[in-house]
């Protein structure tokens, strides 16, 4: 697991799972906005794209999704940031920063 | 510069004969028809792959509204899709999808993908658009399919 190496390496890396119906449009785009976000903030996060199936058992520590999927989600017991507009920076900053940080 | 993961950029996949201006269509069903109709005209999709879109829409809702007045609209590689390809429809009038804070839909966009890889390219370039309010007013102006395509290549440094 790369979370074992990062933690053997003193430093933990957060996983965020960005969850989309079926994981080939609109997660590889919030996948990208995410990533954007972190590096200009300088935050490193392993991000991974998931449908929503497969996001029911994935592990992870933040979810990214929309408001419909987010309460398929809801019982896992995970923070998920609810975005609107998938392209939007400002958005996902404000949303997901607080929550890498305090990872 | 592609590589060899991610060959397609965006106006390879997204030509002229992809994209129809001012479209009236009456619900989100008749905008995946149009616009699945363009991609299997471009002999890219099996004519299922049309259905399956909107099975998709059907079953996960109007998430596909991902920027407000814009969705993205696709079904999986398994249903069909002979090759990586993009079309794009402007809406005349716009049409709601149910989507509480991004409708309604002005300009539709349906693709369709082998994997996660070969379209990635295309899709970053598509997300950089997507983030241009400017450029995406503008093509909701244009006029021609050509003046679509500038307004694209002018908006996606990589093309």
């Amino acid at each position: 697991m790369s979370e074992n190496a990062a933690e053997a390496q003193g430093e933990c890396i957060v996983k965020i799972l960005a969850v989309c119906g079926m994981g080939f449009g609109s997660s590889l785009v919030l996948r990208m906005t995410i990533e954007d976000v972190l590096k200009a903030a300088g935050l490193k996060a392993q991000v991974v794209v998931s449908d929503i199936g497969t996001a029911r058992s994935e592990q992870a520590d933040i979810i990214v999704t929309s408001a419909e999927f987010a309460r398929l989600l809801a019982d896992r017991g995970i923070p998920i940031v609810v975005i609107k507009n998938y392209v939007d920076r400002k958005e996902m900053k404000e949303k997901l920063l607080p929550l890498v940080k305090g990872s | 510069m592609a590589s060899s993961d991610a060959p397609f950029q965006l106006k390879d996949l997204l030509t002229p004969a992809t994209i129809r201006l001012h479209v009236a269509a009456s619900d989100p069903g008749q905008v995946i028809q149009e616009a699945g109709q363009l991609l299997l005209a471009s002999g890219a999709i099996e004519e299922r792959y049309i259905e399956a879109m909107r099975q998709a829409l059907q079953t996960y809702g109007p998430y596909m509204v991902i920027v407000p007045g814009v969705a993205l609209l696709h079904a999986r590689p398994s249903d069909g899709v002979k090759r990586p390809c993009i079309s794009l429809l402007t809406l005349e009038p716009p049409v709601p999808f149910g989507n509480e804070d991004n409708d309604p839909v002005k300009i539709a966009i349906a693709f369709g993908a082998v994997d996660r890889q070969k379209h990635l390219q295309a899709l970053t370039m598509l997300t950089q658009l997507l983030a241009n309010e400017q450029a995406l007013s503008a093509i909701q102006a244009s006029t021609s399919a050509e003046e679509v395509m500038h307004i694209i290549a002018a908006a996606s440094p990589a093309s």
